[in-house]
């Protein structure tokens, strides 16, 4: 059991990761983005495409990857943004001024994730790839617990990012003015709030965040093109169940849904056997979060961290 | 060639059906169902079960006509809609089409998973075809085009009539404004539950007509790409809210769907491997060019209700 709390855990605060990003742009555009998993793809891929281009660099000790892959995740980051800037200049900034309601910018959003999962299947093919192939030795912990070093990693550089991102809203002036525009976008713009740059770097974090989950997710299981598409509805689960634009909403909401991911299953297998009932339940794990999903939507339809009225 | 032409007719008629009901469903009552899938796989395999002669492979094998077969397609799927709806219709929005793509996702894990009830990947075969044994299987196609071009005309004339009466009317006030339908004394969660079951049940027969056509169905047909986007494909072409242009829309997007089948004739076998993922890019950028370059037609509909009400 603790072994799967502490899986639950790596591959919580990847979804958190996510989370974060797509709660500031669903409350600050105002709309469902369903184009983000597969950005959380072509984020990880790019990675992949920096990290054969750079060689090999060595592994840091213990960990399956070394320099090549953070300087591959730089770029990567880079590229994403540019790649996320355009995309919005051309895309949805002409949405905005058509004035479309949040509806039509989610329908758009998911026409937009068709082209891009196909393009990653076009140029990098449907096979699993992985950033590295050697084998890691898992380190004791007290309490029977096992974690690979690689996932030690992946929790420092989340709290890390997490960290960042809380003092980029809380501290800085553009922080406040994000989150000026998520309350009230009115009164934020008749305030003198500058929504275009406000929705940029919304994109920048966001497209940051989203790159970096992304290649943290091809360290610790693999790159399959259709992988963020089924991390989309986790995604969407931990937004809606913090609460649409909350931080620490989208937090503990990527932690539950990755930890209730990995123990519910897992769980319900050992009572059925208990009882000795033959079920198989190791297929509906991904049902777990769509479970979630409805549960939350109708004991608090708001979200835990939610606001009455966005 | 002309047998040919007779399918291309047969499958188009079948999802036009399915187009008719989510454009009474988007179109008309402003439901964003992200799950009509679902509810056309439940009548495909609510009919097969029903129908299919007695096996020892999956539930069912009663036997039962064809007529039997058609209307459990209807009852099951307005069934499962309406117990659905009594969560998700309380949700506004993307937050109801993220409901609906999970309860997608769950029901087509469950169809996968429960071999016993469906005979899980492997499909359903042998489902009868009505009067095959009496018709020169030269001319079936002729027979079944009648049959469902017969559906499809009685579906466009029910839904039709039904969105031109006082109750569709509401149905358009909802979609336009629904705290000020509400406000002039209607009921719109039971409005919204009445479309929401009605078009629910429409696709079930679409889907019963498809496996009778066939003959076999497997979950493969069901994912959300195939089932549940490319009906929302059709319905973004053919216009929002416009029957007649979502027939036609119907039959142009199936035109260039199996006019890529033709394609992989001419392309080297390199890229005729990935044929399904240049149809995934088809689909993304039909609809992201339709969403931007007509906005009129489809992002702003005119408020008729709305405004006549004030």
């Amino acid at each position: 059991m603790a072994d799967l709390l502490v899986s639950g855990i790596i591959y919580g605060s990847i979804i958190a990761l996510g989370a974060i990003g797509l709660t500031l742009i669903a409350s600050i555009l105002n709309f469902f983005n369903f184009a983000y998993g597969d950005l959380f793809s072509l984020g990880a891929f790019i990675t992949f495409l920096f990290l054969d281009l750079l060689g090999d660099w060595g592994a840091f000790p213990g960990l399956s990857f070394g320099g090549g892959l953070v300087v591959a995740t730089l770029l990567s980051v880079l590229i994403m943004l540019a790649i996320i800037l355009l995309i919005d200049r051309f895309f949805f900034k002409p949405l905005r001024e058509f004035d479309a309601t949040p509806l039509f910018m989610s329908l758009a959003s998911l026409g937009l994730a068709f082209i891009l999962r196909a393009i990653i299947n076009i140029v990098w093919g449907p096979e699993i790839r992985y950033y590295s192939t050697a084998i890691q030795i898992s380190k004791k912990l007290p309490f029977g617990i096992r974690v690979k070093p690689d996932e030690l990693f992946i929790v420092i550089c989340t709290l890390a990012l997490v960290t960042l991102v809380y003092l980029i809203l809380k501290k800085t002036r553009m922080g406040k003015a994000m989150r000026a525009m998520s309350d009230n976008p009115v009164l934020a713009k008749a305030s003198g709030v500058e929504t275009v740059r406000v929705i940029m770097w919304t994109w920048i974090i966001a497209g940051t965040l989203i790159t970096v989950a992304g290649t943290l997710y091809g360290i610790q299981v693999q790159l399959r093109p259709t992988m963020g598409w089924h991390f989309l509805i986790p995604l969407f689960v931990a937004v809606i169940m913090g609460g649409i634009g909350s931080f620490w909403g989208a937090l503990i909401g990527g932690m539950v849904i990755g930890i209730s991911e990995e123990m519910i299953t897992a769980v319900l297998q050992n009572a059925f056997h208990s009882m000795q009932i033959d079920a198989d339940m190791s297929g509906y794990k991904p049902a777990v979060a769509f479970v979630l999903v409805v549960l939350i939507l109708l004991i608090k339809p708001h979200g835990i961290f939610g606001k009455k009225e966005h | 060639m002309i047998s040919y032409f007779v399918s291309f007719l047969i499958m188009g008629s079948i999802y036009a059906m399915a187009a008719l009901a989510l454009n009474l469903q988007w179109g008309f009552t402003g439901l964003m169902n992200f799950g009509i899938g679902a509810f056309y796989m439940l009548g495909a395999y609510t009919s097969a079960i029903l129908t299919c002669p007695a096996t020892t492979e999956h539930l069912g094998g009663f036997g039962l006509p064809l007529v039997v077969g058609f209307a459990g397609a209807a009852l099951v799927p307005g069934v499962v809609a309406f117990l659905i709806g009594f969560p998700a219709l309380r949700l506004r929005g993307g937050t109801f089409a993220i409901a609906l793509l999970a309860i997608h996702e769950t029901l087509l894990l469950t169809v996968r998973n429960e071999s016993w009830l469906t005979n899980g990947v492997w499909g359903i075969r042998g489902i009868p075809r009505p009067f095959f044994e009496v018709i020169n299987p030269r001319h079936y196609g002729y027979f079944y085009l009648i049959i469902a071009g017969g559906l499809l005309i009685l579906a466009y004339l029910a839904i039709t009539k039904s969105v031109g009466s006082p109750w569709g009317r509401i149905l358009r006030g909802i979609s336009e404004d629904e705290d000020l339908t509400s406000m002039s004394g209607k009921n719109c969660w039971s409005y919204k539950m009445q479309s929401f079951v009605f078009g629910s049940m429409v696709m079930g027969i679409a889907g019963a007509t498809y496996v009778h056509y066939t003959g076999f169905v497997s979950p493969q047909v069901f994912n959300p790409l195939m089932s549940t986007f490319y009906v929302w494909l059709i319905v973004m072409v053919g216009g929002t809210g416009n029957n007649k242009g979502v027939i036609v829309g119907a039959f142009l997007v199936w035109a260039i769907w199996v006019g890529s089948d033709f394609l992989t004739d001419f392309v080297p076998a390199a890229v005729a491997t990935r044929i399904g993922f240049i149809r995934m890019l088809f689909v993304g950028i039909i609809l992201t060019v339709t969403i931007l370059t007509r906005p009129q037609g489809i992002l702003s509909r005119k408020r008729l209700i709305a405004d006549w009400y004030r």
